[in-house]
């Protein structure tokens, strides 16, 4: 796969846990196991400041689409609002367990997360309400809606187009459907993995998604029927996946865990990110340069770059070439985005 | 009176004559002092011209020193080709200027060249074992009926 | 696993499969005629008589399994019987073993098959004989070589799963057959490609033919290695434990015999299925608790299964004729402190002489003066140093046991025997140590064997020689040497540096010249393409390194001049190319396949657990396909006997060889179209659909915005 420009590999101390770009895909937002929060100019790698004040591994951030508020979840039980351009907290929300995931809704209204299930308390989902005026530290304590999953825990999740549902990965590798408002599971697809799901990332308009799991599979589903529309099966453990938008592609990231001591010399900087045709379901390319295994992969939302952070602490910021936009490695095959 | 008036004289010439060489040492004084600022400006200005000079000389020195170098690489890296067999040593004589860059073109230009025709050659290779494999395997055909019943 | 009886031997996942099969044509029920003619009194006596008269053959029956007609007007019995069989292979050991045996002073056994008697109940009441058919069916059991495509196969062993590949253009590359077998430690073709044996609890099993059928099968229990002979007409199994035959075990040809108990090596017959004779691997006289590593294959074969034989280090070879297994000449060859040896292969030549001279027998006019009659048998063998006597080599004629050639070695620590495959070269690498014993040299004395008087020529070298390969057919061999100090002390994480280096014959002065050598590297395996020429150097068995380099060692030459034994008028050794290098990540195993047109490696779950999973590249090192399967174990490709072609045909089919291209690039240019015509139809499909539910998403949410 040529792609081009490394701009830079920011550093963390330890493990990427998430890294989000920003709607206009000029900042990128990265959390690790060091429990800090950085963000970073995507062109250059800039570091432009950090979010401090976690206790604990940061496992998840988002943020919303004016670059305003940025949402965190971390291992210290805390859900924390930010201030995307002062660095300040706004608010910090406590629960009994570590936040593991947590998603704005497409018009920032609302923010969705799932705590930990541990100790006696059930694997939880809670919607806040995000309240926008004034500065941002004026939030309501209590969650708008919230409800216990019923089955295996859930890892993954987002908002979906229709109203009061959201789509949930779990660790069973069951894809789920959920209403808000009560908790009902509205639709499941239980073997959509044969393990956990390790990561769920929207289309662009949210008609689709891709989930990556430990089965080693990706998978891409319709967001309102569960169908599956296409699998790619690679040889390790995935996760994370990303959906590449303008040019027909998604991207994989994974790597076996526990690699042999004695290997890791051949093994230098080879854990790769695999590119996958979306439609014909095979593999196109690789890029290598992590020295672990790829915890997480996101795409610059005008398609011109992606960005992937590794077991290794480096987030490698890649901008594709020329060719890789000329490229037309199928034919001239129209394919809607 | 007249010898008022002669003294008044005297003493006016004398004074004048005091004036007079008091302006002339005056004068000579700046002509002294203006002469020698002349004279440092000079002095300053061919220091100048001299530093530059040497500055000149330096750079030009440091200049062919450079190209000096330039040239020797270029014909260490044009005899490292000739001992690749990319250049002949005939061919090396021919060169206009000595120009590395230049030279890692024909290099690249080269090897190019040598992978492509690498490649052909290994194209009919391939093609060669193949297509007698397959030859042979074509004319073992009919026998393999008659062998099984032996 | 001790105390397995011969009764919990259990072939029944396959019995099963046939058994119905079997029952329902009758091919496993036998008419038993000559027997006494009874009352019903003496039923249960004469019964278990007949079953006890069977089972002595080896063929278990029990009562229940008689079935005895009787004349109810007279109320006696009316002479035959009818017995079932377990299956049709007791069945057919019953005929052959029982037909016109004497049961008692009055009465002699005629068998015949119930199908047969069927069949010719029409006919002339003189019929008593039925033709004894051989038990394995008529397959062509080459009938792969008759593949249009002229493919080759493959097997390989993944998790439980074993499948058989067709290898060729990528669209040529398919499923060949998927057996399922079950419950076997690995499988193994034979040397010329006509079986695949798997190796069960119970014994061996082969398999072949175009359905892929059971051919034969060794009952011997826990077995875990096997060598087949040269000419596949013997197999050699080895278990590590004893020999048992329990009380009440089936007994016969097919089966082992309480001589047999204790012993660990069988040599069976292929065709029969019969167990020849069984060996222990154990010396008597061996130093008890000193465990040697077993050499194996324990048995070496001469290559016209003539001839098998046996080394007792320190003391003798016997050699043993085919098929009857007797020593050879009533005695061992005792030699005082032999410690290895190896036959002499035949090469194509040979082959054709052994022909000629059976032709020349049957027609029995042969003018000897113009047939030249194959040459013997060879074997050599090593005796190492002793007080008043240097190492020694010595080539030796077999059955006239003449001695051909004898060379005399000093400082010898270690002697290996390398025959050229045409077995026209011999090498023996000499270890040889210096006086003080400090440091290890090498020597390589290569015997040129088709020459008069056997000449002897030393290719003497500083470093220490880890591998010596030949190439096939050729003139030419590699070595892997290394001064590395680490040499000798692997330990993790250490790669060996070595220097490969290739020699080859010079016509002129008739000896073994240095063509080049590849200095620093790591390879330490060399694979010559079966039709020589290339030549692959890997690391294998590495955690570091997996090198692979496609060499070609006559790539400047012209392809003609060198394959008429012309000496080239180009400098010496500049013929050789690197032609491309790969990297293949934990490669335990590299093989060509029969045809040098393709190379696998493979990384076995047996060596490690990363990546494991096979490739198969072109002879110059670029990549067609790359499977990475969990728990993968095998790769073997399906050997070829020698082609039946006379040396004439294939110098006729390369001369005209422009003819077939023309065929052939026709036939390519044909499939490619087709292949990249579907595949263009299929991705079309695809961008079709995918387009089409994006249509369908799109009209969704903008009829939903418009409500």
């Amino acid at each position: 796969m040529s792609t081009n420009r490394v701009t830079a590999t920011p550093r963390h101390e330890r493990s990427l846990t998430q890294i989000k770009f920003n709607a206009e895909g000029d900042l990128l937002f990265s959390c690790s196991k060091d429990h800090i929060i950085n963000v970073w100019y995507s062109h250059n790698g800039e570091r432009l400041g950090t979010y401090e004040g976690n206790n604990g591994t940061v496992w998840t951030v988002d943020v919303d689409s004016e670059s305003r508020f940025m949402v965190s979840g971390a291992a210290d039980n805390t859900l924390r609002l930010w201030a995307v351009a002062t660095g300040k907290c706004l608010y910090t929300w406590e629960f009994p367990t570590a936040v593991k995931r947590v998603a704005f809704k497409d018009d920032d209204s609302q923010i969705v997360c799932i705590t930990e299930q541990r100790m006696g308390h059930q694997c939880a989902i809670r919607v806040f309400n995000i309240n926008r005026d004034g500065d941002g530290t004026n939030q309501s304590k209590e969650p708008l809606h919230m409800f216990n999953p019923i089955g295996s825990k859930a890892t993954v999740c987002a908002f979906t187009l229709t109203p009061n549902i959201i789509i949930t990965g779990h660790e069973s590798g069951k894809v789920a459907l959920f209403n808000i408002k009560n908790g009902d599971e509205v639709d499941n697809n239980e073997r959509a993995h044969g393990d956990v799901v390790t990561d769920l990332q929207m289309s662009k308009d949210s008609t689709y998604c891709i989930t990556s799991s430990k089965d080693k599979s990706a998978r891409i589903h319709d967001t309102k029927t569960l169908m599956v529309l296409k699998t790619f099966t690679t040889e390790t453990p995935l996760n994370s996946a990303a959906i590449a938008p303008i040019k027909p592609y998604v991207l994989l990231g994974g790597g076996q865990e526990a690699m042999n001591v004695t290997t890791t010399s051949l093994r230098q900087g080879k854990f790769e990110t695999r590119f996958w045709h979306k439609v014909f379901e095979e593999e196109v390319g690789r890029v290598k340069g992590h020295f672990g295994p790829i915890n997480t992969i996101a795409v610059h939302p005008a398609g011109t770059a992606y960005a992937s952070g590794g077991e290794d602490g480096f987030v490698r910021v890649h901008h594709f070439d020329e060719s890789y936009f000329r490229a037309k490695p199928y034919g001239d095959l129209e394919i809607a985005d | 009176s007249e010898r008022k008036a002669l003294q008044l004289r005297r003493a006016l010439v004398a004074r004048r004559r005091e004036l007079l060489s008091e302006l002339s040492v005056r004068k000579e004084k700046e002509e002294t002092s203006r002469r020698a600022e002349i004279n440092r400006r000079e002095k300053e200005e061919e220091g100048r011209r001299m530093r530059e000079e040497i500055k000149r000389k330096e750079q030009e020195r440091t200049k062919k020193e450079i190209e000096s170098i330039r040239i020797d690489e270029a014909k260490k890296y044009a005899q490292s080709l000739v001992d690749k067999g990319i250049l002949k040593p005939n061919d090396v004589d021919k060169l206009e200027t000595y120009d590395t860059e230049g030279l890692i073109v024909i290099q690249v230009a080269q090897l190019e060249k040598e992978k492509k025709e690498l490649n052909e050659r290994l194209r009919i290779v391939a093609k060669r074992v193949d297509h007698i494999e397959r030859a042979y395997r074509k004319e073992e055909r009919p026998l393999l009926d008659k062998d099984y019943e032996e | 696993m001790p105390g397995t009886t011969l009764e919990d031997i259990d072939y029944s996942d396959i019995e099963a499969k046939y058994q119905v099969y079997y029952d329902d044509s009758f091919d496993n029920t036998l008419v038993v005629d000559g027997v006494p003619i009874i009352d019903k009194s003496k039923l249960e006596r004469l019964l278990a008589k007949v079953a006890k008269e069977f089972s002595r053959k080896g063929i278990a029956i029990k009562p229940e399994d008689i079935f005895m007609p009787w004349d109810e007007s007279t109320g006696k019995s009316k002479g035959f019987l009818f017995i079932d069989f377990r299956n049709v292979e007791d069945a057919n050991l019953a005929v052959s073993a029982l037909h016109n045996h004497p049961f008692d002073a009055k009465h002699t056994f005629k068998i015949n098959r119930f199908t047969d008697i069927e069949r010719f109940t029409d006919l002339d009441e003189t019929y008593m004989e039925p033709e004894l058919e051989e038990y394995s069916s008529r397959e062509h059991l080459r009938a792969w070589l008759a593949d249009p495509q002229g493919r080759d196969q493959y097997v390989t062993y993944r998790g439980e799963d074993v499948e058989v590949h067709w290898h060729g253009k990528p669209s040529q590359s398919e499923l060949a057959h998927k057996p399922d077998w079950k419950d076997f430690l690995y499988v193994a073709w034979s040397p010329l490609g006509t079986y695949i044996a798997t190796l069960h609890r119970q014994g061996v099993r082969l398999w072949g033919g175009p359905s892929w059928k059971p051919q034969q099968r060794f009952a011997h229990p826990l077995v875990k290695l096997i060598d087949f002979s040269p000419c596949e007409q013997y197999l050699v199994t080895w278990s590590n434990e004893p020999i048992v035959v329990p009380e009440g075990a089936l007994q016969g040809p097919q089966y082992f015999s309480p001589d047999d108990e204790g012993n660990n090596i069988a040599v069976w017959d292929i065709k029969s299925g019969d167990l020849l004779r069984t060996f222990s691997t154990t010396n008597d006289n061996e130093t008890p608790g000193i465990k040697k590593q077993m050499q194996w294959p324990a048995l070496k074969w001469s290559p016209d299964d003539k001839f098998v034989a046996r080394i007792t280090p320190g003391q003798m070879i016997s050699v043993h004729e085919l098929p009857s297994m007797y020593l050879q000449g009533k005695k061992s060859l005792k030699i005082d402190g032999v410690v290895d040896f190896e036959w002499c292969p035949h090469g194509d030549k040979d082959k054709e002489d052994a022909e000629k001279d059976v032709k020349t027998a049957i027609n029995g006019s042969g003018s000897k003066a113009t047939t030249k009659k194959a040459r013997e048998n060879m074997l050599v063998y090593w005796t190492p140093e002793v007080i008043n006597q240097p190492a020694r080599v010595t080539l030796l004629s077999f059955p006239s046991r003449a001695i051909l050639r004898q060379k005399n070695l000093f400082n010898v620590t270690e002697c290996k025997l390398y025959w050229q495959n045409q077995g026209d070269f011999l090498c023996v690498k000499v270890d040889r140590h210096t006086k003080t014993k400090k440091s290890i040299f090498c020597n390589l004395e290569i015997f040129r064997v088709r020459e008069k008087d056997y000449p002897v020529e030393v290719v003497e070298l500083k470093d220490t020689v880890t591998d010596f390969s030949w190439e096939p057919k050729g003139e030419r061999f590699a070595i892997v040497s290394s001064s590395d100090p680490n040499l000798g002390n692997p330990g993790p994480g250490i790669t060996i540096k070595t220097d490969v280096s290739f020699y080859q014959l010079e016509h002129g002065k008739n000896d073994f010249k240095l063509l080049r050598t590849l200095p620093s590297r790591t390879s330490n395996a060399i694979r010559w393409s079966p039709r020589g020429r290339h030549v692959v150097l890997a690391t294998v068995g590495s955690s570091s390194k997996s090198e692979l380099e496609f060499w070609d060692l006559d790539f400047n030459l012209e392809d003609a001049g060198r394959r008429e034994g012309q000496t080239s008028k180009e400098e010496w050794g500049s013929g050789i190319q690197l032609l491309g290098t790969a990297d293949h990540y934990g490669v335990t195993d590299v093989e060509w396949d029969p045809s040098g047109r393709y190379l696998a490696t493979s990384a076995s779950a047996w060596t490690h657990t990363l990546e494991n999973g096979f490739a198969i590249w072109d002879f110059r090192g670029q990549e067609l396909t790359k499977q990475i399967q969990d728990r993968f174990k095998q790769f073997i490709w399906r050997p070829r006997p020698v082609t039946l072609l006379t040396k004439e045909q294939q110098r006729q089919i390369r001369k005209n060889l422009r003819e077939y291209s023309r065929t052939f690039d026709e036939d390519d240019a044909a499939e490619e179209s087709n292949v990249s015509a579907e595949l263009i139809a299929l991705r079309k499909r695809l961008v079709d659909e995918w387009n089409a539910w994006r249509a369908l998403c799109k009209k969704e949410s903008t009829d939903g915005r418009g409500q």
